[in-house]
């Protein structure tokens, strides 16, 4: 158990570290020119399971995207690249932070709310048509969860028993606008029930407790080959977007984020480690590691190449075809020739 | 050679796609139940009926499941029995399918084709005769698909089910029972080349499904070798080349097109002509539906579209000394 803590440690570590370091560099330096949205006091779902989830498992993620990317082992210097809009980022510095993706790791994300978690339905129902052993996974807010597609997209995942994990992060704010003026009742979970879905709300209880029930429904969706969906309680500590402070907007009441703030599960964590005898010095020098990688990213980042723009505009069209038409006229004539030697005149 | 309706091009394509790659499969409301969508699903039906299935009405998250599952290696074909219930999704194909390969830098695919069906005539009205073609022609990323045979109704529609990028595939209803020769065996069609119908040397028509059939017809009427017809089957990420060597022989130009005139393939092509400083010896022209929302009643919708005495008409202004 002590190693499964040390990595979890090391999950919520990095993720805040690389929120403080994007905030530091983005002013007034002003060169990660994209929107960014920060997880400050969201570090615990992605931590978490990034434990569980293997190499070929996807993820579809909301806007809010680079704790489940780092989670999921992607690469710290491409992400932040990515977000100097460098040409060595994870898309190429044609996407920015908000719409983060990298086939290597089977990460995909974007910011038009629900778009992400109504995608993962389909590629989990790939996976269950190519008989793997992987799961899809897919983020989404308390926001993105009053878009209609999402109650579609519930609906077609039950229909067709696919292999997909529903996360709803409720940090209670869309924006600045709280759940209260947005929604009669704040009852996701047994909205989501009526669909015929297996449900979990994670809103009491403590950490340790979290990790279990969170561990058994990734199990549950590989195993079994069904849907679930997780709503957990959680709060963005810090702004919307950007590195901006919105606490002078008023939005939410200062004892209800205090609140969360006791709760930080990396000062958690970093307690626990301790009282579990862990060597203090053994953190310490996990810790400075994920520091010197930080810092190493950034000098990297910097010191790189911009794209191309005649690169970025020759990207809107693979112009690739599927095997297939090779394979069917390997023997025969170059694919531009088809058309004149098998069609027929027309009329 | 064997002759089939466009309809059953459509229905041999759809099976034979299965045939050739397992990942392929086909949904939609009521594709596999009833009429099957006017007969264009029922091989792959009874072949391969695990390869088909019917689905709630939720365009949006079938758009989106599309997505995901060709971003996940399948080649999903969705069908949308009216063009106008696609509408629906204009957020998953605009906002995610049409730019999934640009912002992942070239890197992830997004093999979909939507079959879109669009009803235009015998009353259809207002939701259900729309073309649209410019409104999808507008995006970056996306294929316009658009047969005006048979024979191209079955390749173009097998090689957009195994093209990597995404694909808004318009058949128009009126050209379902049209009959011609079409290979029995799968058959592909490069979609970036427009191609030349009939050859000439003293005016271009550039038209694309249901108007290269009108003018085919209109042009019976003038002698051979006189007017060139480019049907574009591609209404984004053609070869222009095919059209601009055309007009630069012939120095006339009509486009004709079965949409709206504003913002439509006709303002497209022209704007391009001028673009590439083509001198015309008579001013471009297009032939296109009125500026107006698809009237139902039988008495009028006649005159609100064109016919070929309309092309006819226009050709004549053009070739007039």
């Amino acid at each position: 158990m002590s190693q499964y803590n040390l990595n979890l440690y090391q999950n919520l570590y990095l993720i805040r570290r690389s929120q403080e370091e994007i905030s530091k560099n983005y002013h007034p330096e002003d060169k990660m020119r994209c929107p960014i949205h920060l997880c400050f006091g969201q570090e615990f779902m992605p931590s978490v399971l990034g434990l569980f989830l293997k190499k070929n498992d996807a993820i579809y993620s909301h806007h809010r995207s680079h704790g489940y990317f780092l989670a999921k082992g992607g690469s710290l210097k491409e992400m932040i690249c990515e977000f100097y809009g460098k040409a060595n980022g994870t898309n190429g510095g044609l996407a920015g932070s908000q719409e983060l993706s990298c086939s290597k790791i089977n990460f995909n994300s974007g910011t038009i709310l629900s778009g992400a978690f109504a995608m993962a339905v389909g590629d989990a129902y790939a996976k269950k048509i190519n008989k793997t052993n992987s799961i899809t996974v897919t983020v989404i807010g308390d926001g993105g969860m009053e878009e209609g597609i999402v109650y579609e997209s519930l609906n077609l995942a039950a229909l067709k028993k696919v292999p997909v994990l529903f996360i709803c992060e409720n940090n209670l704010y869309s924006t600045h606008t709280r759940v209260t003026e947005r929604v009669v009742k704040n009852n996701i979970t047994s909205k989501v029930k009526q669909f015929g879905l297996r449900t979990l709300k994670l809103n009491s209880g403590n950490y340790e407790d979290y990790i279990s029930r969170i561990k058994k429904e990734v199990d549950f969706v590989r195993k079994n080959k069904k849907p679930s969906f997780i709503e957990i309680d959680t709060y963005r500590l810090g702004p919307h977007v950007g590195p901006e402070e919105d606490d002078h907007f008023k939005f939410r009441p200062s004892i209800e984020k205090n609140k969360w703030q006791k709760k930080d599960p990396l000062t958690h964590y970093r307690k626990l480690l301790l009282k579990k005898n862990i060597n203090e010095k053994k953190v310490i020098k996990l810790e400075k590691k994920i520091n010197d990688k930080l810092k190493e990213a950034f000098k990297f980042a910097k010191s790189s190449k911009y794209p191309k723009l005649n690169s970025a505009l020759s990207k809107n069209y693979s112009n690739t075809f599927s095997k297939v038409i090779k394979n069917f006229f390997k023997n025969r004539a170059d694919f531009s020739t088809i058309q004149e030697k098998h069609l027929p005149k027309p009329y | 050679m064997r002759k089939i309706k466009f309809f059953e091009a459509l229905d041999e394509a759809m099976s034979q796609a299965v045939e050739l790659d397992k990942k392929v499969f086909v949904y939609g409301l009521g594709v596999n139940k009833t009429t099957k969508v006017f007969n264009t699903c029922k091989s792959i039906t009874k072949k391969y009926p695990k390869h088909i299935f019917d689905t709630p009405a939720a365009e949006q998250a079938l758009t989106s499941f599309g997505a995901g599952a060709a971003n996940a290696g399948l080649r999903p074909v969705l069908i949308h029995q009216r063009i106008d219930f696609m509408i629906y999704t204009l957020d998953q194909i605009i906002n995610w399918m049409s730019l999934w390969h640009f912002k992942s830098n070239g890197k992830k695919k997004m093999p979909v084709v939507i079959r879109a069906i669009i009803g235009r005539g015998w009353g259809q009205g207002p939701q259900h005769a729309k073309s649209l073609l410019s409104t999808f022609g507008y995006i970056p990323g996306l294929n316009v698909v658009c047969p005006s045979s048979p024979s191209e109704a079955k390749g173009l529609l097998l090689s957009a089910i195994f093209s990597d990028d995404p694909t808004i595939f318009l058949e128009y209803r009126e050209l379902y029972n049209t009959k011609d020769d079409v290979p029995s065996k799968p058959y592909f069609i490069d979609f970036k080349k427009p191609r030349i119908r009939k050859t000439g040397k003293d005016l271009t028509i550039v038209g694309f499904g249901p108007t290269i059939l009108k003018a085919l017809k209109a042009m019976e009427k003038f002698p051979k070798n006189s007017i060139e017809l480019i049907d574009l089957r591609n209404l984004r990420n053609y070869d222009e080349k095919v059209i601009y060597k055309s007009v630069e022989k012939t120095k006339k130009l009509i486009v004709v097109e079965d949409g709206w005139k504003d913002y439509g393939l006709g303002a497209e092509i022209i704007a391009k002509i001028s673009d590439q400083k083509i001198n015309l010896k008579k001013p471009a022209e297009r032939i296109c539906w009125p500026q107006s929302h698809v009237p139902m009643s039988m008495g009028i919708e006649d005159d609100y579209y064109f016919d070929e005495n309309d092309i006819i008409k226009k050709i004549q202004l053009v070739l007039k000394k």
